[in-house]
């Protein structure tokens, strides 16, 4: 059961995820910085919408916080399985 | 939604006017489709038997024609010779056909789907037609996986853990669209996997009935909860490498091809990723039901439910990081070998705690050897010592010499024979009145026990002894290699032992299918046990229980001081005990 | 209260999240994994390529797909404005962004598909590129470097595809939703349980293209 609150401004969630996608597309065309700190960027505006999405969309900022650790736990073993993957190109 | 929960309360209460069709064939009541597993997986523990025993003969008799071979096509086994193609079908399929089709089915497929509901006091699954599509896409995944045998060029042949890019190319492995098949198979598979996951954690979290806490659930429910975890989220890797194969196969990706820029390496972290959650999967429900027939055994309660409890996860939370150990001699990266090694040795820990805790539970109880109990503690035994040799292969030095050898192979047939077979067998035993309403025979399920058990051993305790002196895995003939030829002798005890041991599964085989219609009638409780499936008559019927039982206790009060008899069930209500506090759930 | 119900008969607290929702995130959580394994297979083999990886933009449209991102996130929008829009008791709001949300996903498909025969036009294929076709030029002359180009079309289609797939089980799940539940107006302000399920099928295939979108096309 959700717990009693507010409900978010969804038009303005979409407002955020619109400008977050056009910092993207504009960090994608060339810009003086390097490879690596694009990458990160473009990674980190990235997870930041998709957190928009998960926390106001599918509402997990207002469930219980075992709901949340459901959602959550795939999330360190694709990790574990990622570095383990890209370990094998770095020896 | 609401009111269905409320009208199939009530449609269960009063008549079943369900035609036959859905009562049997497209029944979604967990009690038809866990027997309907049943049916469907004793039948592929058959073939995969019988695939053995044709790998067992070439063993023992390289280059002899054997018997019954020549109904075999030319392709696979001219006049009865078995070629080196059709061997390496056999060792693939044989693999395959027992961890997906048979122990995994049979711990997953039958009894989380017939206990969970009964054992915590449910009318059903969370989600009854999603059950039933489980069930139907596992027997459309079997079919798919037996039609391969007899396509052309016959099925694939790169061992049951494919590795690419010899499982991915026809030119390499000379399989055609067995290849393919087996890849659809497994995906057909991991669709009904995942679909059984979410019904079985579900219902555990949502649909006990009233006082059955988390921490009176009975084990075998505890490690088939947390098994459908470790399903959940291993699975779907299988189902996603499943698919790189298949498009490897059919659509020239590159993947797997280091011509390319591939990793065939990418393919082992992949499969062991999902592949070592997957034999947590085929050991822990085992070990749940272990836990019920040898506390029923021993008329006294288990010895550290809590920590069994913690034990089965914490060997499900370390099962995560250990799957390199089937790699160390893959040529991984060594820093990430090391740290697998060292997960591996702690993971022995938690076992073992399981392993005292039986024998804790034992200790100067009432004992009963009745058949289920038998082979309860063969399993503690075998399971034992399948543990025992995998601590050698935990070592990484040792593993180097001792991987894809037989000393392997008697490590996972300790486990999976030894271990969950046992306790399937004692569960099909224990559960069998509760699904047909009938006994089997008790004086030739201890014949059965006796003969599978010498008959086991025989056959693979010597395997680590062969294995030991470097007699390799999926090999097709020993005598080609000097230093094999002085074990020739094991190889056809154990291929004698191997026959007996599938001839004696005929005696099973006649008990259960006699005990189906011509055994002794059970009573509602045979086994004077204390779980909630025995309150509800034999065999338990559509919906379970009219008015859903209330728990006061624990699953093993056993020899409960004061008590008048040697069991308490769990919903029997005693004048000291109070009622739990009824809470509306959101669950239903 | 979003699907709220109490049951006949009493029963233990569990989770307090009604069985279908539990379902759905149960669900969702194998599906993390899903697309884990093969969203990780790619960024693995293109970690470990020896060779430079083909430059974003010049064999995928980063223009119209940015487009077709803005789609899906507006349809996912429209779903969660549909969820709110039952939630307060306006079950034809509802239907209303419903349909929005089906228009938005199927066009989304739509898009996609026609990208890809656009790309197989030009000769980028799930093995890399066919024979004296657009791409082969480009690799020849040095706009895309030959040795990845195996790879990058591998994980393009498989990953991109079954995503396409994930979105086309949604829309027809909601079309399904549509006209046999929300269109007869089985759905109220008590329980309106299958929009909330369906809706976080939505935004997590929402996510996934969020995350796919930039590592795949923007990289």
């Amino acid at each position: 059961m959700e717990t009693a609150h507010k409900r978010p401004n969804y038009i303005l969630i979409w407002i955020y995820l619109a400008v977050l996608t056009a910092a993207e597309l504009g960090l994608a065309f060339e810009l003086p910085i390097t490879a690596n700190v694009k990458l990160a960027l473009l990674l980190f505006l990235a997870v930041w919408k998709a957190l928009l999405v998960g926390l106001y969309f599918m509402h997990l900022k207002f469930e219980k916080w075992n709901l949340r650790m459901l959602a959550i736990i795939p999330i360190p073993l694709a990790l574990i399985l990622l570095f383990a993957g890209m370990s094998e190109s770095i020896w | 939604m609401t009111t269905v929960a409320a009208t199939a309360h009530a449609t269960h209460a009063h008549h079943d006017d369900r035609s036959f069709i859905q009562k049997y064939i497209f029944s979604t009541d967990h009690k038809v489709i866990g027997i309907q597993f049943l049916f469907l997986t004793l039948f592929f523990l058959a073939i995969g038997g019988l695939l053995a025993m044709q790998i067992r003969w070439q063993l023992a008799y390289p280059g002899k024609p054997m018997p019954g071979g020549t109904l075999l096509p030319e392709t696979m086994a001219p006049g009865g010779v078995l070629l080196p193609e059709y061997y390496l079908q056999l060792v693939t399929m044989h693999g395959t056909f027992m961890v997906f089709f048979a122990i995994m089915l049979l711990l997953v497929g039958v009894y989380a789907n017939f206990l969970i509901p009964l054992k915590i006091g449910a009318h059903d699954m969370a989600f009854p037609r999603i059950n039933m599509a489980s069930f139907w896409s596992a027997f459309a995944s079997g079919a798919v996986m037996l039609a391969s045998l007899f396509v052309q060029d016959g099925s694939s042949r790169a061992g049951w853990t494919m590795y690419a890019p010899l499982s991915a190319r026809h030119d390499y492995s000379g399989a055609d669209f067995g290849q393919e098949m087996w890849s659809i198979s497994i995906i057909l598979f991991g669709l009904s996997s995942i679909l059984g996951s979410l019904n079985y954690i579900t219902t555990v979290i949502n649909n006990r009935c009233a006082g059955m806490t988390w921490f009176r659930m009975p084990l075998s429910v505890w490690a088939l909860f947390i098994t459908a975890i470790l399903g959940l989220l291993a699975v779907p890797v299988l189902a996603g490498a499943a698919i790189m194969l298949l498009f490897e196969q059919i659509l020239g990706t590159h993947f797997f091809d280091p011509a390319a820029g591939g990793q065939p390496i990418l393919w082992q972290h992949l499969f062991w990723f999902f592949g070592h959650p997957e034999v947590y999967i085929l050991i822990l429900p085992a070990m749940g039901i272990v836990s019920e027939l040898v506390a029923n055994g021993s008329r006294k309660p288990i010895f550290g439910y809590h920590s069994m409890v913690f034990a089965i996860a914490g060997i499900a939370f370390l099962g995560w990081i250990v799957w390199g150990h089937h790699m160390f001699v893959s040529g991984m990266n060594p820093t990430l070998g090391s740290s697998f090694m060292v997960s591996t040795l702690l993971i022995a820990v938690p076992s073992a705690i399981k392993v005292f805790n039986w024998m804790g539970t034992m200790w100067r109880g009432n004992l009963r050897f009745h058949v289920p109990m038998l082979h309860g503690i063969a399993f503690i035994a075998m399971f034992t010592i399948g543990g025992l040799s995998g601590i050698f292969m935990a070592a990484t030095p040792v593993d180097m010499f001792i991987h894809d050898t037989y000393f392997i192979v008697a490590h996972l047939h300790y486990v999976l024979f030894g271990g969950s077979l046992f306790a399937i067998f004692g569960g099909i035993v224990f559960w069998f009145p509760k699904m047909f309403g009938r006994m089997m025979n008790e004086g030739w399920g201890k014949v059965h026990f006796w003969l599978t058990f010498i008959f086991y051993n025989g056959c693979f305790f010597p395997m680590h002894i062969i294995g030991m002196a470097g007699h390799m895995r999926r090999l097709y003939d020993p005598t080609v290699y000097d230093f094999l030829k002085p074990w020739q002798p094991m190889n056809e005890f154990i291929s004698i032992n191997a026959f007996l041991l599938y001839g004696s599964q005929i005696i099973f085989f006649v008990n259960f299918w006699w005990s189906l219609f011509k055994g002794k009638k059970a009573s509602e409780n045979p086994w004077e046990d204390n779980g909630l499936e025995w309150s509800c008559p034999s065999p338990a019927p559509h919906g379970n229980w009219e008015t859903l039982p209330t728990v006061y206790r624990g699953p093993y009060e056993f020899s409960a001081p004061g008590a008048s008899k040697d069991y308490l069930p769990q919903n029997l209500k005693l004048p000291t005990d109070r009622d739990p506090v009824l809470t509306p759930a959101a669950g239903h | 209260m979003a699907g709220a119900m109490s049951p006949p008969f009493p029963a233990e607290r569990g989770i307090e999240v009604y069985n279908k929702k539990l379902g759905m995130w149960i669900f969702l959580a194998s599906e993390v994994m899903f697309f884990a394994a093969l969203i990780g297979s790619y960024v693995i083999l293109r970690f470990g390529a020896t060779g430079e990886w083909a430059k974003p933009g010049i064999v995928l449209s980063i223009q119209i797909t940015a487009f077709n991102t803005f789609l899906l996130i507006c349809s996912s929008v429209s779903m969660v404005k549909a969820y709110a829009a039952i939630q307060d008791g306006f079950p034809d709001k509802m239907k209303f962004w419903l349909l929005m949300t089906i228009l938005g996903g199927a066009a989304f498909v739509g898009i996609q598909i026609y990208e890809y025969i656009h790309l197989i036009e030009h000769g980028f294929v799930p093995s890399g590129f066919t024979e004296g076709s657009h791409l082969a030029e480009l690799v020849e002359n040095g706009t895309l470097p030959a040795a990845t180009m195996g790879l990058y079309g591998s994980t393009f289609y498989t990953m991109t595809g079954f995503h396409g797939f994930h979105v086309t089980c949604g829309v027809v799940s909601m079309l399904y939703l549509y006209l046999f539940k929300a269109l007869p107006g089985k759905y109220t302000p008590q329980d309106f349980g299958g929009i909330e399920v369906v809706g976080l099928y939505w935004h997590f295939v929402d996510l996934v293209w969020i995350i796919l979108f930039t590592i795949v096309y923007l990289v």
